[in-house]
């Protein structure tokens, strides 16, 4: 019994490893490509060259404002993150536990909302937007850092992500809450949300990757060069009929850790049991 | 006077106002005016209504075909392959007794957040006829001949398929170990006390115990498989000719690569989500009916 | 315990929100008002590569400061797709505000902007004389008489060539002089036989080659209307896909997958000859080991077409200015001072950035009277301008893109042996209901 437990650690391992492995392979090549030229990055180099502080430098030195585009960024996500749970789960928590077939067909129709291409969207939205100018709404408009946001800081998606967590959260909670005197309100902050960590991390996770990675609507709404964010950069960059890989490799390496460190961080919140330990 | 206070508060509507309102200011609104426009057609200024015309275009259109085709071919092979993928990793990820359990785990969400384009430079290079994966599989004897990964037609969608199933593995990953938490140990405890194995825990516990996360992740990766843009625009191109070209890729074609034709371009939106519709409805159907 | 840490978490969240907010909000309003009072005076020029049209922009404002020092002009650079983008939609939407005053457009595209929009770009007849430049430009930017564009970089193609591997194989830099394409494929299977390197690579869901050889016969997918689609009946495109696939069948194609896949063949050495226009230069000389070694030909023509000249073009732009932006005085001010008139500007960005001009009076220049070493002390620049001027005229029409789109699954199919008259009768019908 133990001699085949042990085996089937071994096997599970494998796995892991090897999908890791799998995973990480292009992470690495990005790696490598920071100390190359293009030459050797377009031609699959995976041996490490010495180009990594010239690459740097390039970077830098770019009129491409490469870390002012990061603090574009960074502003845009650290909001939109924020904003985007806050409004999701209380919708999506208001959709679960307050079920009524006027509220179903409410959120039936939200669906919908995620499923037309934003491509198709996108020219009336600006529309919108561009009509703000000359309002008392214009800091809201065209060339602001609110244009960006306002589309995602609600979505149907997260709102469905978090009516699906909430479909685990036990009714009798809430019921036991109101006896004890609660108002609806501070059910969900005190009893839904402390429990709830798990699906927060999940959707802080997406939310923020996402909007980081936000590439057509920034690219349209936002016009001054200084209000760049890092994908639009990153794009300007590669334009080139000669594109500077090592630099853009330097430039994207960068550009993916402030993501990959919120998962590591994030993830830890991903113990399970935890809904349990509650309870009891 | 009592009763109808608590009656307010026990309603949703506080909950979900704010959300229903931004998003009928930044999705639905637009929306009604780009189905407007699927029913016109001319210079995006001066754009006229041509009532059904350009839906009845789509009939004859086989650029439009092939972009359907290829993409319903992408949701029906890679969908099924990707969730059941990142519902089995979950499990293994979700073990509290696995060491180096959060490396594994940022090591396996990494493929979503590498940038695409040093990700579409790498597919390109190690499937190149002379890259490293037909080396490999030349030397293990797997295949007799080099395969052309990026100029057959065959190969081409294979390679899609693989690129969008590792880079979206990770991404689905979350959801599920997410969900995962929601399940209590003693679930678990009380399966391995009555000697269930572990394939039979997965079916019969896990599986039906994630049902709402899944239903969740299959109808979003349903979503974002029809809307499919990225991979193929930046690994193929949609080549070779239209084999791996997507529905998305053709509405961005006909919206800035071509003479803008916007009317056009609505038109296969709205068919894009007309089949979404469908097949979330099913999915709904699906999900609730064995609750 | 647990529970309030995880509420310290969220003011946290909350307070690092609305300070972020406040920030935003100041920096935003900061900045829309020092653009708005910048907008009159600034010329803002839009372009797409570091390396290549955003140095000539600034060569070009350099030498404008001489003219006029109190003009304020600046240059953005972005990716070709993503200007597309921008354009589209400020000018569906029926404005203008957040475009540049000048923008750079890709030849092949711009009859299309011009339709769609024919209110939004100025006419520059005034600046950009048409017997001026190549001929072959004007036939790009015009509209009903109406010059709109002021020409930027010559698309004109030649035939990038390794002279050892030539050699190796058994020709001279003579046999390589005014090919057609029947003796560039036999040179091909005799580079193939004696060196087993490819001849040229090709991506075959990028038509480039086949519209080269089309233009050398002064056809395209459309009739001279730019609208007429011209496939069934085309000699020159039935002759130019049967050369492409005689060319696939001799197997001197090392076929790859996008632009930078072909870069690396180039560069690593892996192909003898790379039939392109002439901005394909400056990737090339990437390789430096390989200097010295390359030479650059006129681009075959089509032997069974009598039409078919050794010149034609690919690629290439024009810059054109946005009407609704305002200060189209000065726009047009600026490119008639410098792109559309100044010799002294082209000869500069041959040296900058190594791009061909079609300013005819750019050929007394320097540097297109010098000798470049990395081309074997070839006369590269003169040559072909030279060629640039025979390139045959065609209009490319609004369709381009999208015609093209279409033919590339008709081009597979004759490819794999289907005939060719039939694919291209469908290819005709589909095209037609494509472009309606």
């Amino acid at each position: 019994m133990r001699a085949k437990r042990t085996a089937l650690n071994t096997v599970k391992y494998l796995i892991l490893i090897i999908l890791s492995i799998v995973s990480v392979f292009p992470f690495f090549f990005m790696i490598v490509g920071m100390t190359n030229n293009s030459v050797a990055i377009t031609g699959g180099s995976l041996h490490f060259g010495s180009l990594l502080a010239d690459n740097f430098k390039h970077l830098f030195a770019s009129e491409l404002d490469f870390v002012g585009s990061l603090k574009n960024s960074a502003i845009i996500a650290v909001v939109t993150t924020a904003v985007a749970l806050c409004l999701s789960s209380l919708a999506g928590y208001g959709f679960e536990i307050y079920k009524t077939r006027r509220s179903e067909n409410i959120f039936n129709f939200l669906l919908l909302s995620m499923m037309v291409p934003f491509a198709a969207l996108m020219i009336p939205l600006y529309r919108m937007f561009s009509k703000l100018s000359g309002t008392p709404f214009q800091i809201f408009g065209v060339n602001s850092f609110y244009a960006v946001i306002i589309p995602t800081m609600t979505t149907a998606f997260l709102i469905f992500f978090f009516r699906q967590n909430a479909k685990s959260f036990p009714k009798e909670l809430v019921e036991s809450a109101r006896l004890d005197g609660l108002s609806e309100f501070q059910i969900f902050t005190h009893i839904y949300m402390p429990v709830s960590k798990n699906a927060y991390s999940a959707a802080a996770i997406i939310t923020f990757m996402t909007s980081w990675n936000n590439y057509l609507w920034p690219l349209v709404v936002l016009q001054s060069p200084e209000k760049r964010t890092v994908p639009l950069v990153l794009s300007a960059m590669g334009a080139s009929y000669t594109p500077d890989y090592g630099m853009m490799m330097c430039g994207i390496v960068l550009s993916t850790i402030p993501t990959a460190l919120l998962f590591f961080f994030m993830q830890k919140n991903f113990v399970q049991g935890m809904l349990g330990s509650v309870k009891g | 006077m009592k009763a109808k206070k608590s009656r307010l508060q026990k309603s949703g509507w506080p909950f979900f106002t704010p959300s229903v309102i931004i998003i009928s200011i930044t999705v639905f609104i637009p929306m009604i005016q780009a189905l407007i426009t699927s029913f016109q057609s001319g210079p995006p200024t001066n754009m006229q209504f041509t009532g059904l015309a350009n839906y009845q275009a789509m009939l004859h259109d086989a650029t439009f075909k092939s972009a359907a085709t290829n993409t319903f071919l992408y949701l029906i092979v890679q969908v099924p392959i990707m969730i059941f993928l990142a519902l089995i990793i979950s499990t293994l990820l979700n073990d509290h007794r696995l060491r180096f359990r959060g490396l594994f785990r940022t090591a396996i969400f990494l493929p979503c957040i590498t940038s695409l384009v040093s990700y579409s430079l790498l597919m390109k290079t190690i499937f190149a006829p002379t890259g490293i994966v037909n080396k490999l599989l030349l030397d293990v004897h797997l295949i007799g001949a080099r395969i052309q990964w990026l100029t057959d037609p065959f190969w081409a969608k294979v390679l899609i398929i693989f690129s969008i199933t590792w880079r979206w593995t990770g991404y689905n990953m979350i959801f599920f170990l997410s969900g995962l938490q929601n399940i209590s140990d003693e679930i678990y405890e009380a399966a391995e006390i009555d000697g269930s194995s572990k394939v039979h825990t997965f079916f019969h516990i896990t599986i039906p115990m994630l049902k709402p996360i899944i239903l969740f992740t299959t109808i979003t990766s349903t979503i974002g498989t029809l809307q499919l843009f990225d991979e193929v625009n930046n690994i193929t191109k949609g080549g070779p000719g239209n084999a791996t070209t997507t529905l998305s890729q053709y509405i961005y074609n006909l919206s800035y690569k071509y003479t803008p034709n916007f009317g056009y371009a609505a038109a296969v939106s709205f068919v894009i989500v007309v089949a979404i519709v469908i097949l979330t409805v099913i999915q709904m159907r699906l999900g609730r009916d064995d609750k | 315990m647990k529970k309030f840490r995880f509420k310290r978490l969220l003011l946290a969240a909350a307070a690092v929100t609305a300070t972020v907010l406040l920030a935003a909000c100041s920096s935003s309003k900061g900045s829309s008002s020092s653009s708005t009072s910048k907008d009159n005076k600034t010329l803002t020029v839009w372009c797409w590569d570091e390396t290549y049209n955003t140095p000539a922009v600034k060569d070009a404002i350099k030498q404008y400061k001489k003219e006029n020092g109190k003009q304020k002009v600046k240059v953005v650079t972005m990716a070709q797709d993503d200007i597309v983008q921008k354009l589209n939609t400020v000018l569906s939407s029926g404005g203008s505000k957040g475009l540049p005053n000048i923008v750079l457009i890709e030849d092949y595209r711009i009859q299309s902007y011009l339709k769609a929009y024919p209110d939004a770009f100025a006419d520059l007849s005034s600046i950009s004389k048409k017997g001026n430049f190549s001929s072959y430009k004007s036939a790009v930017n015009t509209v009903d008489g109406k010059t709109y564009g002021v020409p930027f970089d010559s698309g004109v193609a030649g035939l990038f060539y390794r002279t050892d591997l030539i050699k190796q194989a058994g020709y001279t830099d003579a046999d390589m002089q005014n090919l057609t394409w029947d003796k560039y494929i036999e040179i091909g299977k005799q580079v193939k036989a004696k060196t087993g390197k490819a001849m040229l690579s090709l991506d075959p869901s990028d038509l480039g080659l086949i519209r080269i050889m089309m233009q050398s016969a002064g056809s395209w997918y459309t009739k001279s209307d730019g609208k007429t689609v011209n496939i069934q009946n085309n000699t020159a495109l039935k002759q130019s896909i049967s050369l492409y696939k005689q060319m696939m069948d001799a197997g001197i194609v090392e076929k790859v997958s996008g632009w930078d896949a072909g870069v690396a063949a180039v560069q690593k050495g892996q192909v003898a000859s790379a039939p392109t226009g002439a901005w394909y230069s400056s990737t090339i000389q990437g390789a430096k080991d390989q200097s010295g070694k390359w030479k650059i030909a006129q681009i075959p023509r089509i032997s069974e077409n009598s039409k078919s000249v050794n010149a034609s073009s690919i690629g290439g732009g024009g810059w054109y200015v946005i009407k609704g932006v305002g200060n189209v005085a000065g726009a047009k001010d600026f490119l008639g001072k410098t792109f559309a008139s100044s010799p002294a500007l082209i000869d500069q960005l041959a040296k900058d950035i190594g791009a061909v001009g079609t300013l005819k009076d750019a050929k007394s220049g320097a540097n297109y009277k010098a000798a470049y070493p990395f081309y074997s002390n070839q006369k590269v620049f003169e040559d072909l301008l030279s060629w640039s001027n025979k390139v045959p005229e065609v209009n490319y029409g609004s369709s381009t893109y999208q015609i093209e789109d279409v033919m590339k699954d008709p081009v597979q199919s004759i490819l794999k042996g289907q005939n060719i008259n039939t694919v291209l009768k469908n290819a005709q019908a589909q095209a037609e209901s494509a472009v309606q």
